[in-house]
């Protein structure tokens, strides 16, 4: 088996491990006890999802005036957060789908965290188109439903109503993907389990029994799921970025968006799946799993994303220049030097600089750099979304209605209350399924484990091992 | 009136009502009589289980059935309906705007009893159909909740309420122990003067005393001394080719500005490119007034040195003229070249010349009057026919009082309409000698700081309610009827005072005694000065419907020029040595303060500093060569956060008093001067005025004529004390100033340099936006070939195109009405009435300061206020902004659930219904004119909790937010949706009125004619700017309007086919005359 993979390939699973002891590592931690850090973090996690929710509920009652958003400047931390979480939900589903297509094994450590953080980012995301209407108990106007108010139908010309179908869309998909995977890894834990949570993890891994029809269904549906999913990937941000690009606001109104805001949703999404990834491994133990083997791989990622979107911003000032058109031209002149010039340092800083250190395979290998660099892309590209919607909107045509915004305590506490949301249920997901798909690193661990790669190669020791131990689910036939 | 839909008593039925006794017996029984049905079976207690669970299901059904009904207010049709009144159709009447000497001939629409707009009335030669901002705002002061509801005694500080009766009893007493003085502004009515008479004449040694808080008294005494005719001229500003005006803001708030900004844009307007011609207009001021900010020149001069500067100009003239020169204080040397040059244009267009003048000194008016003399202006340009009589107060007599009650010589004083413990510079003396008068009695409608020293409140009507008449100018008068019954028991002033001269003329058992009163002296007077009605009822009839009545003008009187002018130079204002000197002036918005209380006024930003809610110190601003604009002097570092939102404070000492007062930057302020307005600072008044800005009063001074002085000397300025917020609604200032930059050579536009935090800015992003066209007449020919050159630069960027949309457009619109507006720049003074107009109108919320400091503001029709030119001297040019009603419109497209959509005639129409509140449209809107409800501002909200009222009617006081007060909703025209906190909201081009005038040609069975429409907007505009049609109409304005060459659309090169067209602004300067 080990004969198809190079030998100078470094092993995707470290520290000898065999099937049992897979099982061990990765289901162990949902049938502990959870330990002190997991409860510290959780109460925090929850708290701030409350800030959250009271800043939302403060909303609500009192109106969108709670914010700070005004007559020029109609988006800001909303949809500035809205773009920033939906385009950290853009990794899970590539690292899922593409690189399933691209057949590239490295995924399996990491996907299934990244696929969980896309969804939750996505839930994230959709809260705030959701709740940054005005009248949001009429939000449902949004969907061609047939109605009783005549031929009155929705504006299919309107990018929000793309939006709407391509978030939905995405978030089904997306959750029909993650759910799919984790099947087999649940039916693992119904296995393990006794009373209460073995009756309720049989009800979620729906009657998995391993036979090689579900198997053999298993991988289908996810191919299936990952054809869907791989158009998504680029559609969802394409269409995002339509919210700008087909209005009339200079500074908005760009074509070279679609491509700029995928690249960077892959940017901020796989930086976003460092920082977790980092944490989760070193909170779990999973060092052997989620190796700088995966975090290098990814750094390579975030190196190639975020070098395309810094030429992205330098195609954009160019353009600007090269249109002759003197709004195009202030806009952007605006953008880099006017009053938000700050946030423009911060994205230029954070997205194109920051990343370039990834040059050095030393530095991408490197857990501590890895995390720094991963939170100053998350900055980063926040700051990008507020350079695009703030900035622009502070000062387009007429200069009678420039203006200047910051946000409420209200914004931010809605802001922080995503960060709540995200983390609540996240670590609820690490405590209840694995954080790593069991079934899927079992799958690869013969051609990519460390016992039979490389230096360490000791196949025979380990495959004896192996078959004498731990056949429970783990029925390969590949 | 404070309470909200709450019935207090309720009664059932007539029967409850006239207190019927077999009804009272019924309603304490608490079971009616057994119904038949049940008492064949006889009562059956008992029920089955089944029975309970239909009756369960049968009451959850009805409760969930009933509760689904909104409860609904009933109205009570007319039993017998009054034959004015139709529901749902307006009603005009005819009457007059009088509050003091400001005048206006105006129709009060009225819906179902109650006024709700005010019109211009065309028929007034005087107005011709124009109104200003307070006109407009006038109708929701007759709704304000702190009218005084009765009348009211004050027993030691406390306020009881009393009857008419019991106030007439104490009072007759109390006015026969000595002479009584009655407190005025200019009264303009003649019957009111006349009952005065009566009522003087009954108590020996009264008069009364009359006086102005913003005066002219020293130009009624000079021209009585030069004339001897104590008036205002008849000023003909539409015969002036040159105009010069030494501070005075005819434009905007002197003596007549309605009738002056239309004579003024008859002479500025351009029709036809090819025969333009224009008048030239030089503005001599330190701090920028509206007419200074519409001036082609401003000539800076000091506060103090205006005197100086009027006797330059006489001086110049007289020399080259051949007349004798006076001696007077000199004026700097820039002003003085600039004048010397100014003189020779005056010469040139002898006759054809007009100089006006604000101050308030004899001297001063002497010299002008001079000048004047001098240019042939008499009779040419300005003329004692029909002489003004709106300003009519003469400052010392008021002082005169003060020493008067002083002595104790005066038995009582009446308060009417006047406010002198407020707006007089030594208020504070009038307050102390005021106390000593024994019996003080208030005619005033609203709280003020007179009426709170008062002893007695005697609240007239609100001029809606009231019978009047008014004499703005000789032979010129206008009738005031009533539009609505008093709403509160007031009694007008002028029936309280013939009740208290026990008048024979006047029946006080009669239903309207006044009326009767005004009918007769009409009778007796008017009718017997005219030969075109040969019955008084005809006449009256006539008179009543027009609301005017002007007799024909009678011969030119002949006045012999009496002026000395050399004593008159002597009394010249000697200019000052402070080093920095501060002006004070009226706002169009609150006036002497007389307006504070009208929260529509206090919102509408002021037209030259945008701001809101207050008075804030006008400081001077240089470009420091380099980066940036700062403060000059001792104002460096002052508000440089501006673009931030953020204002400072500074404490600045006048006259010995210290008062902290918030700056704002402004370009063509004088360097060594500021400028505050007057009439902020109310301390006793309706909430919206309370403590609103800073009271300026105090700081001025009186001259030895007894003439107050309206500007002073700074002693000392702080240095920053505190931010505060900065509540404007404009913070950029320019399309482009320029001036000298270090590392530029020659002029450069110094403007957009400062525009970028880090950085220089780049030439063009500012003066060549398509937003302003602007030039100078003599380079008209140049600039229409540019124009033309650019507009089909624009029409061929819009012609590509995937879509065959342009025929699309055109055949879309090429039948039935496309509805389009026109505004012409050179018309538009920036007064501000079509604003306030758009307010009342379109029950546009009024949103409060802090609010507007969030950029918040609701209004839909906002007139944007750029700056050009030389960067210490700069021009101005107001551009109205509006939903432009794109055909192309980029806000229609992006709305998810398509609440704003296009209509057949071109409308860009909002469905309120439909609309979330994304605010896409207005993120997509080039204009920025959008309006978002982003609280509960109307309280029209399903959650009486988060109702926001404007401060400071902050819901937290216990108070009831300003529109959940049910008075304050009369106001709201019924035609227009109240928006609901969360929706979008924008002009609609009067959508409303559009519809009224379509129906009303159905009715009459033909085709819409051409004017049958017209915007709000339109109608409020004194100058005639805005025009509204269907341009479609080949016959309409708007068509006509619409050929001027010299129009263009805003932002045209984007192509989103605006149905608004802007003219050009032009200017007439030569550069000679400042160089």
């Amino acid at each position: 088996m080990s004969a198809a993979v190079s030998r100078i390939r470094e092993p995707l699973i470290q520290g000898h491990k065999n099937y049992h002891q897979i099982t061990e590592d990765l289901i162990g931690p949902t049938e502990k006890a959870p330990n002190r850090m997991w409860i510290i973090a959780f109460t925090i996690s929850v708290i701030t999802l409350g800030y959250g929710l009271f800043a939302l509920c403060w909303t609500f009652w009192f109106g969108i005036g709670a914010w700070n958003a005004n007559r020029t400047i109609g988006w800001a931390y909303d949809i500035t957060n809205f773009v920033w979480w939906i385009g950290i939900g853009h990794a899970g589903t590539l690292i899922s789908a593409i690189l399933l297509l691209f057949r590239q094994r490295w995924r399996t450590g990491v996907n299934r965290a990244a696929e969980a953080m896309t969804i939750f980012a996505v839930m994230c995301a959709g809260l705030f188109p959701a709740t940054h209407t005005g009248r949001p108990w009429f939000d449902f106007f949004m969907f061609p439903y047939p109605n009783t108010r005549g031929p009155l139908w929705v504006n299919f010309n309107s990018p929000l109503l793309w939006d709407l179908f391509a978030i939905s869309t995405y978030f089904t998909v997306s959750l029909l993907f993650w759910y799919t995977g984790l099947v087999p890894d649940l039916a693992t834990v119904r296995d393990r389990a006794k009373g209460v949570r073995k009756k309720m993890y049989a009800f979620m891994s729906m009657g998995w029994t391993g036979k090689a029809k579900h198997w053999q269904r298993h991988e289908y549906l996810s191919l299936i799921l990952a054809g869907i999913s791989t158009p998504l990937v680029l559609s969802v941000h394409t269409i995002v970025s339509f919210d700008f690009a087909t209005s009339v606001i200079p500074g908005w109104h760009t074509t070279i968006f679609p491509p700029y805001f995928v690249a960077g949703a892959i940017f901020s999404g796989f930086a976003m799946v460092q920082t977790l990834m980092v944490i989760t491994r070193k909170c779990f133990g999973l060092e052997g799993y989620i190796t700088t083997n995966h975090i290098e791989s990814m750094n390579k990622v975030i190196l190639v994303t975020g070098t395309m979107v810094g030429s992205a911003y330098l195609i954009e000032l160019f353009i600007s220049w090269y249109s002759g058109y003197i709004y195009e031209q202030f806009a952007f002149y605006n953008r880099v030097l006017g009053p938000y010039y700050w946030s423009y340092i911060g994205m230029m800083g954070c997205n194109l600089i920051a990343p370039q250190v990834f040059w050095s395979k030393k530095i991408r290998k490197n857990v501590w750099w890895t995390f720094f660099i991963s939170i100053f892309v998350n900055i980063g590209m926040w700051f990008e979304r507020f350079v695009i919607i703030a900035t622009t909107l502070a000062r387009d045509f007429l200069p009678s209605s420039w203006s200047y915004y910051w946000p409420s305590w209200v914004e931010i506490g809605i802001y922080l209350g995503t960060f709540g949301l995200f983390f609540t249920l996240y670590l609820v997901f690490a405590r209840v399924a694995p954080v790593v798909a069991t079934a899927e690193v079992k799958a690869i661990l013969k051609q990519y484990g460390d016992q039979y790669l490389g230096p360490n190669a000791q196949p025979h020791h380990h495959h004896h091992h192996d078959e004498t131990e731990d056949v429970e689910h783990d029925g390969h036939h590949h | 009136m404070k309470n909200q839909n709450k019935n207090t008593e309720v009664w059932v039925g007539v029967e409850h009502l006239e207190q019927d006794p077999i009804f009272l017996e019924s309603i304490n029984r608490e079971f009616n009589d057994t119904p038949a049905l049940l008492q064949a079976d006889g009562l059956k207690l008992g029920a089955s289980r089944r029975d309970f669970l239909k009756y369960l299901g049968f009451s959850v059904g009805a409760a969930t059935i009933a509760s689904c009904d909104i409860p609904v207010k009933k109205a009570l049709p007319y039993v017998v309906k009054p034959d004015e009144i139709v529901p749902g159709v307006a009603t005009y009447y005819a009457s007059s705007y009088v509050k003091g000497g400001d005048y206006c001939a105006v129709l009060v629409k009225t819906r179902e009893g109650r006024p709700i707009k005010i019109e211009g009335n065309a028929m007034s030669s005087l107005t011709q159909g124009g109104t200003s901002a307070r006109v407009q705002a006038a109708v929701l002061s007759l709704y304000d909740t702190n009218r005084y509801q009765s009348p009211m005694k004050n027993d030691g500080g406390k306020w009881s309420k009393m009857s008419w009766e019991d106030l007439d009893k104490e009072i007759g007493g109390k006015l026969a122990a000595g002479s009584v003085k009655v407190i005025t502004n200019t009264i303009l009515s003649p019957t009111a003067k006349k009952a005065l008479g009566e009522f003087l004449a009954k108590y020996p040694g009264s008069s009364v005393v009359t006086y102005d808080a913003v005066s002219s008294s020293a130009q009624l005494q000079a021209n009585e001394n030069c004339f001897g005719k104590k008036a205002i001229p008849n000023y003909m500003f539409d015969k002036a080719s040159m105009i010069v005006s030494f501070g005075a803001d005819f434009l905007g708030t002197w003596i007549s500005p309605v009738e002056y900004a239309r004579q003024y844009a008859v002479t500025r307007r351009i029709e036809e490119a090819s025969k333009a011609s224009m008048s030239r207009h030089i503005q001599v001021e330190s701090s920028m007034t509206l007419t200074g900010s519409n001036a082609d020149h401003r000539v800076l001069v000091r506060p103090s040195e205006m005197g100086a500067a009027v006797a330059t100009l006489y001086n110049a003239i007289a020399s080259k003229t051949g007349e004798a020169t006076v001696s007077a204080p000199k004026v700097n040397e820039k002003a003085a070249a600039a004048l010397a040059k100014v003189a020779d244009q005056l010469i040139a267009n002898k006759g054809k010349s007009l100089v006006v003048c604000g101050t308030n000194n004899i001297g001063e008016q002497t010299l002008v009057n001079g000048i004047n003399n001098m240019l042939d202006s008499w009779g040419n340009t300005m003329t004692f026919a029909n002489a003004s009589l709106q300003r009519q107060g003469v400052d010392s007599e008021i002082q005169g009082l003060i020493r008067e009650m002083n002595a104790g010589s005066v038995g009582s004083v009446i308060v009417w309409g006047a406010n002198p413990a407020f707006d007089l510079p030594n208020s504070d003396k009038f307050a102390e000698a005021f106390a000593k008068v024994k019996t003080k009695v208030s005619f005033n409608g609203t709280p003020d700081e007179t009426t709170a020293l008062c002893d007695y409140i005697a609240p007239t009507h609100h001029w809606l309610e009231s019978w009047g008449d008014a004499e703005p100018k000789e032979g010129i008068y206008s009738l005031i009827q009533p539009t609505i019954a008093p709403i509160f028991k007031t009694r007008q002033a002028e029936e309280s005072l013939l009740r208290w001269a026990g008048s024979q003329n006047i029946n006080p058992s009669a239903e309207q005694p006044y009326y009767e009163y005004l009918n007769a002296n009409w009778q007796s007077t008017m009718f017997t000065s005219q030969n075109s009605f040969a019955t008084f009822e005809a006449f009256w009839d006539n008179a009543l419907h027009d609301g005017i009545f002007e007799k024909p003008v009678a011969a030119f009187p002949e006045f012999g020029w009496n002026g000395d002018v050399n004593a008159a130079a002597a009394k010249v204002t000697k200019p000052g040595s402070g080093e920095i000197e501060i002006s004070f002036f009226e706002t169009v918005n609150v006036g002497a303060g007389q307006y504070a209380d009208n929260p529509w006024l206090q919102e509408m930003p002021d037209p030259i500093t945008r701001c809101v809610w207050g008075n804030y110190l006008q400081i001077p601003i240089e470009f420091d060569g380099n980066k940036s604009f700062d403060g000059v002097g001792k104002f460096a570092g002052l508000n440089n956060k501006e673009g931030y939102k953020e204002a400072d404070q500074i404490e600045i000492t006048v006259a010995g008093k210290k008062q902290l007062v918030t700056c704002v930057r402004q370009f063509g302020q004088k360097k060594d001067t500021v400028g505050l307005a007057l009439g902020y600072g109310r301390k006793v008044s309706g909430a919206a005025g309370r403590n609103i800005g800073v009271n300026v009063y105090p700081w001025m001074s009186i001259d030895a004529d007894g003439n107050t002085q309206y500007f002073a000397t700074v002693d000392t300025v702080s240095g920053y004390i505190a931010t505060t917020e900065y509540a404007s609604v404009q913070y950029h200032h320019t399309m482009g100033v320029t001036g000298k930059a270090k590392g530029y050579e020659g002029e450069v536009n110094v403007d957009e340099i400062a525009l970028m935090r880090v950085g220089k800015g780049f030439q063009g992003s500012l003066v060549e936006r398509s937003v302003i066209n602007r030039t100078n007449l003599n380079e008209l020919p140049t600039f229409l070939k540019e124009l033309e050159e650019k507009r089909a630069e624009f029409e061929h960027l819009n012609q590509q195109t995937l879509y065959p949309y342009d025929q699309f457009v055109a055949e879309k619109y090429s039948q039935g009405h496309h509805w389009g507006m026109h505004i012409d720049l050179n018309s538009c003074t920036g007064c501000g009435a079509c604003q306030v107009a758009c307010l009342a109108e379109n029950n546009v919320p009024v949103v409060g300061k802090f609010e507007v400091y969030r950029h918040h503001e609701m209004t839909w029709l906002r007139i944007d206020r750029y700056f050009f030119g030389d960067y210490e001297n700069p021009n101005v040019v107001y551009q109205p902004m509006m939903c432009q009603h794109c055909d192309n419109a980029p806000c229609e497209n992006v709305c998810p659930v398509s609440a704003t959509n296009h209509s057949s005639e071109g409308l860009n129409q909002m469905a309120y219904n439909r609309c979330i509140g994304t605010r896409y449209c207005a993120n997509n809107c080039p204009y920025k004119v959008r309006r978002f409800n982003w609280m509960d501002y109307t309280t029209a909200d399903l959650f009486p909790v988060n109702e926001h009222g404007p401060e400071p009617f902050v819901p937290y006081d216990g108070e009831v937010p300003f529109y959940a007060d049910n008075l304050t909703r009369m106001v709201l025209n019924p035609d227009v949706t109240v928006r609901v906190r969360g929706v979008m909201e924008k002009c609609s081009f009067c959508v409303q009125r559009i519809q009224e005038g379509k129906l009303t040609a159905k009715k009459e069975g033909r085709a819409l004619r051409d004017g049958d429409v017209k915007s709000a907007c339109m109608t409020a505009c004194p100058t005639g700017a805005i025009v509204f049609g269907d341009t479609n109409n080949e016959e309409s304005e708007i068509a006509k309007r619409y050929k001027n060459e010299l129009n263009y659309i805003v932002l045209e090169e984007i192509n989103v086919r605006p149905s608004v067209q802007y003219t050009t602004r032009v200017t007439n300067r030569d550069e000679a005359l400042l160089s």
